[in-house]
């Protein structure tokens, strides 16, 4: 007779499966980058993961696997900003917020018409990362405007040739490694995953987009 | 309501109200919301610092397999330099002689005699173009204590500037680098009477390598391969200390002439850096000092 039950085996699987790639894809992500850096921007690992996790896991995996990783975030390379009186600080919770934020989104696109596909994983990420690029220029944008430094703004063109592209290609190459670990090697069996997707629709993920 | 308090969209988003709001309160002088992190920091650094390790070790062990003949090129290479370098110390050890008297007599300062050179290693980088300050393992119990509004500079093994300590805590620092947007720092061409201007990080050319230099003076004529140093103005930074180079010259519109500079420490490189903190004379030391005098 099993001393765990089936429910309890697979809480277990997830907990110990979530920690050990969470710990050590933010340290890769913080001790490496140069490894996979190009034209100046780097593979956002912990960002791929977050999405990729909320993609095929669900609105919950994704919300609480992006709440650590950006409380890991804010203690490893938390963002330096010019405050209104010109002074620059460390601030906090600014990873979390954005990471939480990223783990809702790639739970809630793309999901419940592609049943999770793995090709679609890609498109995820991508739209992922493009929300957040965007979103974040428009933030910076707006705040040195409100406290006069512009040196933090640059034009739309450099920011999409210097910044959107390369992040995007970057993220897009590291999904790769990424999707075959959540999806075959993950927290989640892929067999019973593949069983219980009905659930997604309740669960998981959203229905915003009827692609 | 009921049914509005289970919906998971309300839930997460009263999760990010309560962030943002934690987000915009960290932005203030002293705040104590940054304690929230303390306990994760706790349980997350000891994991990081053994991924690092685990990685250096086997980064270290690919360069030994990979690396063979080059080092034994190299190795051959610094015998011949070791040489030539010894029968230089030989001729410079009576100048150095020379010099301690002259120095005795003529009250001359080394330049960085009035600071204590602290050393630490880089814990982690940025994760991504925002996210980007460094964080080192020296903090508060090492001696290196942050007031508001101040700062300490911080440089690489070739003492050249790398960045500066914007925050600490007991055990950590955490750097804001060169390249940053929010940096800042008053700078002059390495020369007698050199042109003085300020150079800040910029967000376009940080994806180049490259920081700004303005408040350029327009009879100044800066030449791309000068090189730059700390002018010592406002005296956050000691004077003199080397920055990078000239890149390039704007001299389009003659009343805001710029320049880019490259930095010459490469921080993607960098394991080890120093802290530069001014010398407090103990107030023991100080008084006593006052007393002799009077």
């Amino acid at each position: 007779m099993p001393i765990i039950n089936i429910d309890a085996k697979a809480k277990i699987r997830k907990i110990v499966v979530y920690a050990i790639y969470i710990i050590l894809i933010s340290s890769i992500q913080v001790s490496f980058p140069d490894a996979f850096s190009l034209f100046g921007q780097t593979a956002d690992l912990m960002f791929v993961f977050v999405v990729l996790a909320g993609y095929f896991n669900g609105f919950w995996d994704g919300a609480v696997v992006g709440f650590i990783c950006g409380l890991i975030r804010d203690v490893f390379s938390p963002p330096a900003v010019i405050g209104l009186d010109g002074e620059v600080r460390v601030t906090a919770f600014i990873g979390v917020f954005t990471l939480f934020a990223v783990g809702i989104l790639g739970a809630s696109f793309f999901t419940s018409r592609m049943h999770r596909n793995i090709p679609f994983s890609f498109v995820a990420v991508l739209f992922a990362t493009f929300v957040y690029k965007t979103s974040g220029y428009i933030l910076i944008y707006g705040w040195s405007m409100i406290s006069g430094a512009t040196s933090g703004m640059y034009s739309p063109f450099s920011a999409f040739v210097y910044s959107f592209l390369p992040q995007l290609l970057l993220n897009a190459m590291a999904a790769v490694p990424l999707m075959l670990l959540i999806r075959f090697l993950g927290p989640v069996s892929f067999k019973e995953k593949k069983q219980n997707d009905e659930i997604i629709g309740n669960d998981g993920g959203g229905k915003w987009l009827g692609i | 309501m009921k049914k509005l308090l289970k919906s998971k969209w309300f839930i997460a988003l009263i999760i990010m109200l309560v962030l943002a709001a934690c987000a915009i309160l960290s932005l203030l002088p002293g705040s104590p919301v940054k304690r929230l992190l303390k306990p994760v920091q706790l349980v997350t650094s000891p994991a990081q610092s053994m991924v690092k390790s685990a990685g250096d070790t086997l980064t270290d062990f690919w360069s030994a397999i990979t690396d063979g003949i080059a080092i034994r090129e190299e190795n051959r290479a610094l015998k011949e330099q070791i040489a030539d370098l010894r029968y230089h110390l030989t001729q410079n050890e009576e100048a150095a002689l020379r010099y301690e008297e002259l120095k005795e007599a003529l009250h001359i300062k080394d330049m960085f005699s009035n600071y204590v050179i602290y050393g630490a290693s880089i814990l982690s980088r940025e994760s991504d173009e925002w996210f980007s300050t460094i964080r080192l393992n020296a903090g508060e119990a090492d001696g290196i204590a942050l007031s508001e509004g101040n700062s300490y500079p911080v440089l690489d093994v070739e003492m050249n500037l790398v960045g500066r300590v914007i925050e600490t805590s007991d055990t950590e620092s955490r750097v804001l680098p060169l390249l940053h947007e929010g940096f800042a720092v008053a700078a002059k061409v390495n020369a007698v009477n050199g042109a003085t201007f300020m150079i800040y990080g910029d967000a376009e050319l940080k994806q180049q390598g490259l920081c700004l230099a303005k408040n350029i003076d327009q009879d100044s004529r800066l030449e791309p391969g000068m090189e730059i140093v700390t002018s010592g103005d406002g005296g956050l930074f000691p004077e003199g200390i080397p920055i990078g180079v000239i890149e390039s010259v704007d001299y389009s519109n003659p009343l805001e002439i710029t320049a880019t500079i490259r930095p010459y420490s490469q921080i993607g490189k960098l394991e080890d850096v120093f802290i530069m903190i001014p010398y407090v004379e103990p107030e023991d030391n100080a008084a006593t000092a006052a007393s002799q005098g009077n």
